[in-house]
């Protein structure tokens, strides 16, 4: 067999009963392998003695907790958040500030129209633009599930499909295709496709209010008509093509997916952003800015974290497009809208590459 | 959630978990800003946040260590250069007498400036391993494969020793 990687070696530093047994045995009569595996366990111990964590005196609990305690009671006078239903540690930690982004910034997205009974278009995305954010502050964004109720439709997952016409003939999207690939991009991607998802929104100010109540808060005065308004936003389908390496980390990935539009029942969209964004827990000067970029019903937001990533307007074959580099100059991608489709080309590359493969898409 | 006396909404367990958890979420943050005030401010931050929270008591140590984490390395990064003019004006005031002083603070500085110089990921990948989560752990709250934790952990010790390479300690 070859010879174990550094991955498997570092692992095997700390846990040594996670090789497979083919790899143990390997090991076990490798000179080179060991050699390796000798030398990661004098790195492991040179860093763990650099990053020694040592204190000269004990924490004084007591102090820390009264300390707490004062944080939280000053706090909740201003912060009115409340987190429930949250189902788990990853999807907490992972996914909730992406979630918590999407789920409010779609819904302040924009506005303009007037009371139906009916579904009424209210916003299409005509254009997209970034929002500095940062992580605080998204989990800091109240949690919708406070202020009314959501019911998701549809089942948001990515299905595997053998190849992009499959893809084609199960979405309607037409798959773009790379001419030329960057260098360290090699191989057939594999593609996933996610059918057009559905959920609506239906606005309870008594549930908002008993939420501000309980964190110690109160609700801002909110418009007429709001409690029981009920917003449609619609996205989707898409299709998803990601190249990876041999070890399943991805190189390269292209996301088309049917831009997010939004109907309301009963009132204009306009209304129901400005009051969540009058709602406590949200820093003024990003609701300021959400205010400002999604004014005109028609504008995207892209919540961007600002200290993680820098943005730059470009063009993907004329198109007005923007691009993201991750502030450690691993990661980059560019995300523009074109024909009520947002494409999105990322990877661990940086922006010359990701922006010749966007102008280079068939 | 839970109500305290006071009309505050907080996690049900949260002095428990505050109790048995605070030192070593202290600790998780000492490793990487050093100093113990920074860290009890640390972990004040995450204590406030894990407060809110519906983090099941079984997952609060792993929630607490990953948070503790991030929020550190965020701090390190944001404080690096205020520290490094605050190191370079107290070297210039300094007698000889507090030399060794001035070489140990200067050791400790360079471990932290090249801790905050790794990308992020093999950074938090760093500490949450020498915070004592298992490989599993890691995978799960990184969305790393348990393999690519040992990778991205031995590229981190390898940068750190490159950027440390003239520093005999290390």
């Amino acid at each position: 067999m070859t010879h174990l990687s550094d991955g498997a070696l570092r692992r095997h530093v700390d846990e040594p009963d996670g090789l497979p047994d083919v790899e143990l045995d390997h090991l076990q009569h490798c000179e080179r392998c060991s050699r390796a595996l000798a030398q990661a366990q004098r790195d492991g111990m040179a860093v763990e003695a650099a990053l020694l964590s040592k204190s000269d005196k004990d924490v004084d609990i007591d102090a820390a907790w009264d300390r707490l305690l004062s944080s939280l009671h000053s706090n909740a006078r201003t912060v009115a958040t409340v987190t429930v239903d949250r189902p788990s540690f990853r999807a907490r930690v992972l996914k909730a500030p992406v979630l918590a982004a999407s789920g409010a910034l779609l819904v302040v997205g924009g506005a303009t129209a007037a009371a139906a009974n009916d579904w009424l278009p209210i916003f299409h995305t005509e254009s997209i633009t970034p929002v500095s954010v940062n992580l605080n502050d998204l989990t800091q964004l109240p949690d919708l599930s406070s202020f009314g109720r959501w019911d998701v439709k549809t089942d948001p997952k990515l299905v595997d499909v053998p190849d992009a016409s499959a893809a084609t003939s199960q979405t309607g999207l037409t798959v773009s295709t790379p001419t030329d690939l960057p260098t360290g991009v090699d191989g057939t991607p594999q593609f996933q496709v996610m059918q057009k998802q559905v959920a609506t929104f239906a606005f309870s100010e008594r549930k908002a209010a008993a939420a501000a109540h309980a964190a110690g808060g109160s609700l801002p005065p909110m418009p007429p008509g709001l409690d029981g308004a009920v917003l449609r936003l619609d996205l989707g389908p898409a299709v998803v093509q990601t190249w990876s390496q041999q070890g399943g980390a991805p190189t390269m990935i292209i996301g088309q997916v049917v831009a997010p539009s939004a109907s309301s029942n009963g009132i204009p969209l306009a209304t129901l952003r400005d009051a969540l964004l009058s709602l406590p827990g949200l820093p003024d000067d990003v609701a300021a800015e959400l205010r400002a970029a999604t004014g005109d019903g028609t504008t995207l937001p892209l919540p961007v974290p600002a200290d993680q990533y820098t943005t730059t307007s470009a063009e993907v074959s004329g198109t007005p497009a923007t691009v993201l580099t991750s502030r450690d100059q691993t990661i980059a991608g560019v995300v523009w809208l074109d024909g009520g489709v947002v494409t999105i080309v990322a990877g661990p590359l940086d922006a010359q590459e990701v922006l010749s493969v966007a102008d280079g898409l068939a | 959630m839970a109500r305290n006396a006071g009309g505050l909404v907080m996690h049900p367990e949260l002095e428990s978990i505050f109790r048995a958890q605070y030192p070593a979420v202290v600790a998780v943050a000492r490793r990487v800003l050093r100093f113990e005030a920074d860290a009890e401010d640390v972990a004040q931050e995450v204590f406030v946040s894990f407060a809110r929270s519906a983090v099941p008591a079984a997952e609060a140590r792993a929630w607490l260590t990953v948070a503790a984490t991030h929020t550190a390395l965020n701090v390190l990064r944001s404080r690096r250069r205020r520290v490094a003019r605050e190191v370079s004006v107290a070297e210039s005031q300094e007698s000889p007498d507090a030399a060794v002083q001035v070489i140990e603070k200067a050791e400790q500085q360079r471990v932290r400036d090249a801790l905050a110089n790794l990308p992020h990921k093999q950074a938090v990948v760093l500490v949450l391993r020498y915070s004592g989560l298992s490989y599993a752990d890691i995978a799960e709250t990184t969305q790393l494969s348990p393999s690519s934790v040992g990778t991205t952990l031995r590229r981190a010790e390898l940068a750190l020793r490159k950027e440390l390479s003239d520093d005999p300690s290390v």
